[in-house]
């Protein structure tokens, strides 16, 4: 990652040689000036010149919106000093390769896991079985190499974003595209894709993914996605579900000791269904957004559960912006804080004045064990036609009294008990 | 089995003196909002309701255990509007509430899904979750299964007869005839003729809000000609 991309020397100056940076530094150091001349003059030109001229335009594009501020409302209740003080850098460990990195972290590579793919620093580790079967076979591409009609879309989906999605871009060495092909409906369904996003190192390195995950027309894929970051993982993935696909999403996020910002962006084509289950646990600080576009008949299910606990943090943003007619969501995010935890929602549907017959549901439960602990949830619904149904409830409670005693009175003891109601709440 | 001695709820009952011996079967009835629902939720030990004078279970001064202590000592109460608790199924929940395992649990699911059948319930009860997306008269019924396989001592039903069709409350009688023994205790607060005739209980008790008044099944007799004023 930038580690490899920008120079270490120049870094080392510019920071008078303290052993850890802060990505508010890192941030202004890419956007400086001085950055945008190494980039140009360090840069293999001949393969990356496009992509990079986006990468080029991202970061400029970053140095006048700022990093995103609390104002923002994707922000508004998350902890984000926090964040850019993060130490993101050991300069200790700059001498370790890459593929040292790997050697030591062997958890990474698991010869005998069948259809799984790790995204490491924007590298791609894909088990044999992937890049074999034919003729249902896995593309996974760099942008560099793929045609210039789809070289062009790709990079069009990329474009400026308000949020880390830019620096997330910046920082990836190059995006990865991974593309189901046409027509599979079962390949890909009954034998789900392992998507792994992991770090090569537990030091305190900042690592970033960029990726687009393109579902090609009639197709049906389902990808459990597994998050591990045991240092600092930012990754933007974009999702592609072209017409009539299906793609569904399991997504589990664990604590390793690191941290984590993941926007994952969706564009659903008419007729798509896109259907996300994920958990949570929380780390240091983590952010998760969705961002949804969608089309005309499409259905998204959203469905969280996460039982953040400690002094753990998670925020989450999610937006579903539906353009056309005839759209259907779900939005179901239950939290359990507990401890010092620390979380938040802020669910917006922006339906636009052609969206008519859109059929949405918002909601976002949170249980508040403790009261050190800190949780926040916004509904915002921002309708521009009549002809809609939209709900949504927000709420954040303490375990219920009632159901305790009921529990109780059957013989479970209250820790069990309150156990068994956390359980079922994230059932 | 069970004694009130000068006991009280603050705000709701006062002085009440009533002994259940094993074995016996008692109905209890008074007007509405005396606090019979809040006399055996306070017996079974619910933490927002204060309470004072004695009370023994067994032989044994229980009034400062907390209720699933009380719970497991074998007193049970089934509630007038049981509690749903979406995302727990009926099953799991007698399953983690006896801890069963291996041939255990194939046991105890069997007479689960017998006892279903008996109170006609859908084949899928056990997996449906606790008192959601069920109607009065399920939920009453899933109470009497819970009953059935927690091995209880003393049953303390809230108006099990409430929201049962004319089948339920006949299922109900068959249930009660079969679980009392001359082993455990049966309290059953109802304000239905039917079903105090039907189960013959050895005593009546009408409660007050300063005592009780103690009669056999011609008091109740007398309760639904002339009225609890006039009684």
């Amino acid at each position: 990652m930038y580690k490899n991309l920008y120079s270490y020397p120049f870094l080392e100056t510019a920071y008078q040689g303290k052993p850890y940076y802060k990505l508010e530094e890192l941030y202004d150091y890419v956007t400086s000036e001085g950055y945008e001349k190494h980039v140009i003059n360090h840069l293999d030109r001949n393969l990356y010149t496009s992509l990079n001229e986006h990468v080029r335009d991202n970061l400029i594009f970053l140095r006048e919106t700022g990093l995103p501020s609390h104002k923002q409302e994707q922000f508004n209740f998350s902890n984000l000093n926090k964040l850019f003080n993060r130490d993101i850098l050991n300069t200790n460990e700059l001498a370790v390769s890459y593929l040292d990195r790997i050697e030591k972290f062997d958890y990474l590579v698991d010869p005998d896991v069948l259809n799984e793919i790790i995204l490491c620093d924007s590298n791609v580790l894909a088990s044999e079985t992937l890049s074999k079967r034919r003729p249902y076979n896995l593309q996974i591409l760099d942008i560099s190499k793929i045609n210039k009609n789809r070289h062009l879309e790709y990079v069009k989906l990329l474009d400026n974003t308000d949020n880390f999605s830019n620096l997330t871009y910046g920082l990836s060495r190059f995006p990865n595209v991974i593309v189901f092909p046409n027509g599979s409906k079962e390949r890909f369904y009954k034998n789900p894709i392992k998507i792994k996003y992991a770090n090569s190192s537990d030091e305190p390195i900042l690592e970033c993914n960029t990726t687009i995950i393109d579902v090609q027309y009639d197709t049906s894929v389902k990808i459990k996605e597994s998050i591990q970051t045991r240092a600092g993982q930012m990754n933007y993935t974009t999702y592609i579900v072209r017409e009539n696909s299906t793609l569904e999403i399991e997504r589990n996020s664990n604590d390793f000791g690191g941290w984590s910002l993941f926007d994952s962006r969706f564009i659903c084509h008419p007729g798509s269904t896109v259907k996300i289950k994920f958990k949570n646990t929380g780390s240091s600080y983590t952010q998760e957004n969705f961002y949804f576009k969608i089309s005309s008949d499409v259905n998204v299910e959203l469905i969280g559960r996460n039982n953040i606990f400690k002094g753990n943090e998670y925020h989450q943003f999610v937006r579903v912006r539906s353009v056309d007619h005839d759209n259907r969501s779900i939005v179901d995010i239950k939290n359990v804080g507990d401890e010092h935890a620390r979380t938040s929602f802020v669910g917006k549907y922006e339906i636009n004045s052609t969206s008519i017959g859109f059929d949405g549901q918002m909601d976002n439960r949170n249980l508040m064990l403790s009261p050190t602990a800190n949780m926040h949830t916004r509904p915002i619904l921002d309708i521009y036609t009549k002809e809609i149904a939209c709900t949504h409830g927000c709420t954040i409670s303490n375990v219920d009294k009632d159901q305790l005693y009921y529990l109780q009175s059957k013989g479970f003891d209250k820790h069990s008990a309150k156990s068994l109601l956390i359980d079922s709440f994230l059932c | 089995m069970l004694k009130l001695k000068n006991y009280s709820v603050e705000n709701v009952l006062e002085n009440i003196d009533i002994e259940f011996d094993t074995g016996k079967t008692y109905v209890i009835m008074g007007p509405n909002g005396v606090g019979k629902s809040t006399l055996i939720h306070s017996i079974m030990g619910r933490p927002d309701l204060e309470v004072s004078g004695d009370l023994t279970f067994m032989g044994s001064d229980i009034s400062e255990l907390p209720v699933d202590q009380r719970a497991r000592l074998g007193m049970y109460v089934a509630f007038q509007a049981p509690t749903s608790i979406p995302g727990l199924s009926n099953f799991q929940m007698i399953k983690q509430a006896l801890n069963l395992k291996g041939s255990e649990l194939a046991e105890h699911l069997a007479k689960f899904r017998d006892t279903t059948e008996k109170f006609n319930l859908p084949k899928d009860w056990d997996k449906r979750n606790v008192n959601t997306d069920a109607s009065g008269g399920e939920k009453k019924k899933n109470e009497l299964i819970q009953l059935s396989l927690l091995n209880k001592k003393l049953a303390m039903l809230d108006e099990p007869d409430s929201g049962l069709d004319v089948d339920g409350v006949k299922s109900l009688v068959s249930f009660l005839n079969e679980w009392r023994t001359q082993h455990n205790t049966l309290i059953v607060v109802t304000h239905y003729d039917r079903l105090i005739y039907d189960l013959n209980p050895d005593a009546v008790i009408v409660l007050k809000k300063d005592g009780v008044d103690i009669g056999d099944t011609d008091l109740a007799r007398r309760i639904f000609s002339n009225g609890f004023d006039n009684v």
